[in-house]
C-alpha cells in the first residue's frame, strides 16, 4: 500500500506540466550556477596569479633584504567558494603583512565590481535557498486539502488504508519526486567541474556532497512544512497564502531582522573609535616622551661637558642610543598592546553579536541552510577569522624570514633605518623566489564538518518537527 | 438470487449524529438494505443524506447508534468495513494527470484488487459507457459525465457487496442518466446492495426498490417500490418538504 501511494505521488508530480516547467527552470538555474561558479573561479585564479606575481615584481630590483619589509598576500580562490559564495565577495582579497601589525583585509570583489553587490551573484546557495523552497511549496501546498477539494482524498479513504501509511507514502513520494529529478542537473553541474578543468580535492568532494545533502534536507523542510500547513487548512488557496507568508519571513525577513536585532542589542565599537583611542594614547605618549627626551639629552650633554674624552663621549652616545631605542620600543609596544587589546575586545563583542544574530536567525530554516552551506563551502564568517589567523601566522613566519635575512628584528624600525642608510650597499639582486609564499588553505575537513554539524542537525530537526506536524494534522484531518 | 437468499448488507440502527456545535444532523435513523436492493434517499440539502453516507464510510463517528456493513460496525472496525464498500461521489474528479486506465489501476489496487489487467480496465470502462478512445487520455479534458463513468467503473472494480452513491446523477444529461439507471439495474442483479442519495425523484422511483425521504436529520418516510406504485412520490415528497417548510416558519 505504501509503495502504491508513493508511486502514485511520483507519477502524479512528475507527469504534471507544472513539474515540467519548474523542473526545467530549476535545472537551468542549477547548471548555470555551476557554470558561472566555475568561470568565476577561473577568472579569480587568473587574477590571483597575476596579483601575486605583481606583488613580487616590486622587489625584483632590490639588492637589500631590509627593503623587503612588507608583503602583499592574497586570498587563494577555491572552487567551492565560487559555487557557494557566502561572504567571499564581501571579504577583502588581499592584505599587507609586515611582521608586526595584525594584517587588515582590503579590496573585496564587491568594491571592485559594485554592480554585483546590488544584485548579488547567482550561486548554488541562492538557487537552493530561494528556488528549491518555492519549488517544494508549489508542489506540496495542496498535498492534503487539494486532494480533498478534488475529491480524491474521500475516494481514497473509501478503501481500507491506514492514514499513517497514506501520509507516509505521500510525503516520501513527494520528496522523491522533487529530489530525484533535481539530482540530475546537480550531477550535470558536478560533471562540468572536471570537464572545465576544475580539480577538487577529496575533502572538497566530501564538502560538496554534504552541501547537496543539506540542500535536500532544506527541500524536505519546506516540503513537510507545506504538507503540515495543507493538513491544517481546509482550502488550498489558504495554505498557499499562508506558506507564502512563511516563505517571505524565512527567506527574506528573519535573516535580516536577526542582524538588526543583534546589532541593537550588542553595540560593536567602530574601527574609527579604536583608532581615535590609539591616537589619543599616542599624543599622550608624545607629551611624556618629550619630557623623557629632554631629560636624556640633558644627562647626555652634562656627561659630555664633564668628560670630553672621545672614548667616553662614544660611550655616552651609545648609552643615549640605547636609551632612545628602549624608550621607542617601550612606547611602540605599549601602543600596540593597547591597540591589540581594543581590537581584541572589539572582536569579542563582534563575535557575541554574530552569535546572537545567528542564534536568532536559526528560527528560519533558510538561515540555517545558509549557515550550514557557507560553513561547508568555507565562505562563512569563519573564512574571515581563519584567513586572519593564517595571515597572522604567515606574518610571524615572515618576521622570522626577515630576521634570518637581515639579522634585524622586523619590529625594530630604528635599526632597520640605520641598516637601510648604511654606506656599503650590496650590488647583488635579491632572489625573490626565496620570499615565503602565502597560500590560504581552508580549515581541515573534520573542523568544517564539526562546524556544520549543529546546523545540519537543526535542518534534520526542522524536518522531524514538520513531518510530525504533517503526520498529526493528517491523522486528525476531516476527510469529508 | 432468490428472495430467501437475500441478506441485509447495509444497515442503519438508530443512527444519530450531533456535531460539536450542537447541530443534530441525524436523529435515530434506521433502515436496512438487502443484497440486490437499491435504497434511494431523497431530501433537501442538509436533510442528512450525506451525513448518513459519511457515517457508513466512517468519515465521522456516530453520536449513538450504529452503521453496519455486512454486519460489521463501521466505526468499530472501519478498515474491515471499508473492504465491503464502494463509493461514487456527486462530482468525481480523480487524478487529472492520469488517464482513465491509470486512475482505475490506482484505485483498484488501493481497494486491494491487484489481479486486474489492462483488458479488465478496458472492459469495465466500456461497460460503463466510456468510449475506447478516451481510455488512455488524461482526465483533464473529461466532461463531468465521463468522469462520473470512471467513478462508477472504480466502484465496480472494487467488487464490494455495498455501493454508496452520493447524488450520482446530478449534472448528467438525460442520456447519461438513463445509462446510469441501466447500470444500477445490472449491479443490483449482480447482488449489490446500493444506497443512493438523490434529489431526482423520478430516477429514484424508476430504479429504487425502497425510497426514503429525509427531513431535518430524520427518515420521515420509507416506502417499498410496490407501495409507491399506488402513491405519488412527488406529492409525498412535497408534502414532507412542505411540512419542513412549515416547521421552519
Amino acid at each position: 500500500m505504501f509503495k502504491l501511494i508513493l508511486y502514485k505521488e511520483l507519477r502524479e508530480i512528475i507527469g504534471s506540466t507544472k513539474f515540467a516547467v519548474t523542473f526545467g527552470i530549476c535545472s537551468i538555474l542549477i547548471i548555470l550556477a555551476f557554470f558561472s561558479g566555475i568561470k568565476n573561479y577561473q577568472t579569480g585564479m587568473e587574477e590571483y596569479e597575476a596579483s601575486k606575481a605583481a606583488a613580487l615584481r616590486q622587489y625584483e630590483k632590490e639588492t637589500e633584504w631590509t627593503k623587503v619589509n612588507s608583503l602583499q598576500i592574497f586570498l587563494t580562490p577555491e572552487p567551492l567558494m565560487s559555487l557557494i559564495m557566502g561572504i567571499s565577495n564581501d571579504l577583502g582579497r588581499t592584505s599587507y603583512v609586515n611582521g608586526r601589525n595584525k594584517p587588515e583585509i582590503y579590496d573585496s570583489n564587491y568594491s571592485q565590481q559594485p554592480v554585483f553587490a546590488v544584485f548579488r551573484y547567482l550561486d548554488l546557495e541562492f538557487v537552493f535557498q530561494v528556488v528549491l523552497s518555492l519549488f517544494a511549496i508549489l508542489f506540496a501546498f495542496d498535498a492534503i486539502n487539494g486532494e480533498k477539494e478534488r475529491g480524491t482524498l474521500r475516494l481514497s479513504f473509501v478503501n481500507s488504508i491506514p492514514r499513517a501509511t497514506y501520509i507516509l507514502g505521500k510525503i516520501t513520494g513527494s520528496f522523491l519526486a522533487l529530489a530525484l529529478p533535481l539530482l540530475i542537473p546537480i550531477l550535470i553541474g558536478i560533471l562540468l567541474l572536471p570537464l572545465m578543468g576544475i580539480v577538487l580535492s577529496a575533502d572538497e568532494w566530501i564538502r560538496l556532497t554534504f552541501f547537496i545533502v543539506c540542500g535536500l534536507l532544506y527541500l524536505g523542510v519546506f516540503l513537510t512544512l507545506s504538507v503540515f500547513v495543507s493538513g491544517l487548512t481546509q482550502r488550498s488557496s489558504s495554505s498557499f497564502l499562508f506558506l507564502l507568508v512563511i516563505w517571505v519571513f524565512s527567506v527574506l525577513i528573519v535573516p535580516r531582522a536577526s542582524v538588526i536585532i543583534a546589532g541593537n542589542m550588542i553595540e560593536v565599537p567602530s574601527k574609527e573609535e579604536i583608532s581615535i583611542k590609539v591616537m589619543k594614547l599616542q599624543q599622550q605618549q608624545s607629551i611624556e616622551s618629550e619630557q623623557k627626551l629632554k631629560e636624556l639629552y640633558r644627562n647626555y650633554f652634562q656627561a659630555l661637558s664633564k668628560n670630553s674624552d672621545p672614548e667616553a663621549s662614544a660611550r655616552e652616545e651609545k648609552k643615549l642610543q640605547e636609551s632612545l631605542e628602549k624608550m621607542l620600543t617601550e612606547r611602540t609596544k605599549k601602543r600596540e598592546d593597547f591597540s591589540s587589546r581594543l581590537k581584541e575586545e572589539r572582536r569579542n563583542i563582534q563575535s557575541g553579536q554574530e552569535k546572537l544574530a545567528f542564534g536568532i536567525s536559526r528560527i528560519s530554516p533558510t538561515a540555517v541552510f545558509s549557515l550550514a552551506s557557507t560553513t561547508l563551502s568555507g565562505t562563512s564568517l569563519e573564512l574571515r577569522d581563519h584567513y586572519q589567523k593564517t595571515a597572522e601566522a604567515f606574518s610571524s613566519s615572515f618576521a622570522d624570514f626577515y630576521f634570518e635575512k637581515t639579522g634585524f628584528n622586523i619590529g625594530n624600525p630604528l635599526k632597520i633605518m640605520l641598516a637601510m642608510n648604511k654606506k656599503e650597499k650590496s650590488i647583488t639582486l635579491i632572489d625573490t623566489s626565496e620570499i615565503p609564499e602565502f597560500v590560504y588553505q581552508a580549515p581541515e575537513l573534520s573542523f568544517i564538518l564539526k562546524d556544520a554539524l549543529p546546523d545540519t542537525a537543526i535542518l534534520i530537526l526542522f524536518n522531524f518537527i514538520f513531518f510530525a506536524g504533517a503526520f498529526v494534522s493528517f491523522m486528525r484531518y476531516d476527510l469529508r | 438470487m432468490t428472495e430467501t437468499e437475500k441478506s441485509v448488507v447495509l444497515e442503519a440502527d438508530k443512527l444519530t449524529k450531533r456535531y460539536e456545535d450542537g447541530v443534530l444532523a441525524l436523529d435515530e435513523v434506521s433502515f436496512a438494505i438487502n443484497s440486490s436492493e437499491i435504497f434511494a434517499m431523497l431530501g433537501a440539502n442538509g436533510a442528512g443524506k450525506t451525513t448518513t453516507i459519511n457515517l457508513f464510510l466512517n468519515f465521522i463517528e456516530p453520536t449513538s447508534g450504529e452503521a453496519r456493513v455486512s454486519g460489521i460496525v463501521t466505526h468499530k472496525e472501519p478498515l474491515l468495513a471499508k473492504e465491503k464498500i464502494a463509493y461514487v461521489s456527486e462530482n468525481v474528479m480523480l487524478y487529472q494527470n492520469f488517464s482513465a486506465i491509470q486512475n482505475l489501476d490506482y484505485f483498484a489496487k488501493l481497494g486491494g484488487k491487484k489481479e486486474y489487467s489492462r483488458d479488465d480496465y478496458r472492459d469495465v470502462l466500456l461497460r460503463v459507457g466510456l468510449q475506447e478512445e478516451a481510455h488512455n487520455k488524461r482526465l483533464k479534458g473529461f466532461s463531468k459525465g465521463m468522469r462520473q463513468k470512471c467513478g462508477i467503473a472504480i466502484a465496480i472494480l472494487k467488487d464490494a457487496p455495498a455501493i454508496l452513491l452520493d447524488e450520482p446523477t446530478s449534472g448528467l444529461d438525460p442520456k447519461a442518466g438513463y445509462e446510469f439507471s441501466r447500470l444500477l439495474d445490472k449491479l443490483r442483479s449482480e447482488g449489490k446492495s446500493i444506497l443512493m442519495s438523490t434529489h431526482d425523484i423520478f430516477r429514484a422511483r424508476e430504479i429504487a426498490d425502497t425510497v426514503g425521504i429525509m427531513n431535518q436529520g430524520k427518515l420521515v418516510m420509507q416506502a417499498d417500490k410496490d407501495e409507491l406504485s399506488d402513491k405519488d412520490l412527488e406529492q409525498l415528497y412535497m408534502k414532507y418538504m412542505a411540512g419542513y417548510m412549515e416547521d421552519a416558519a
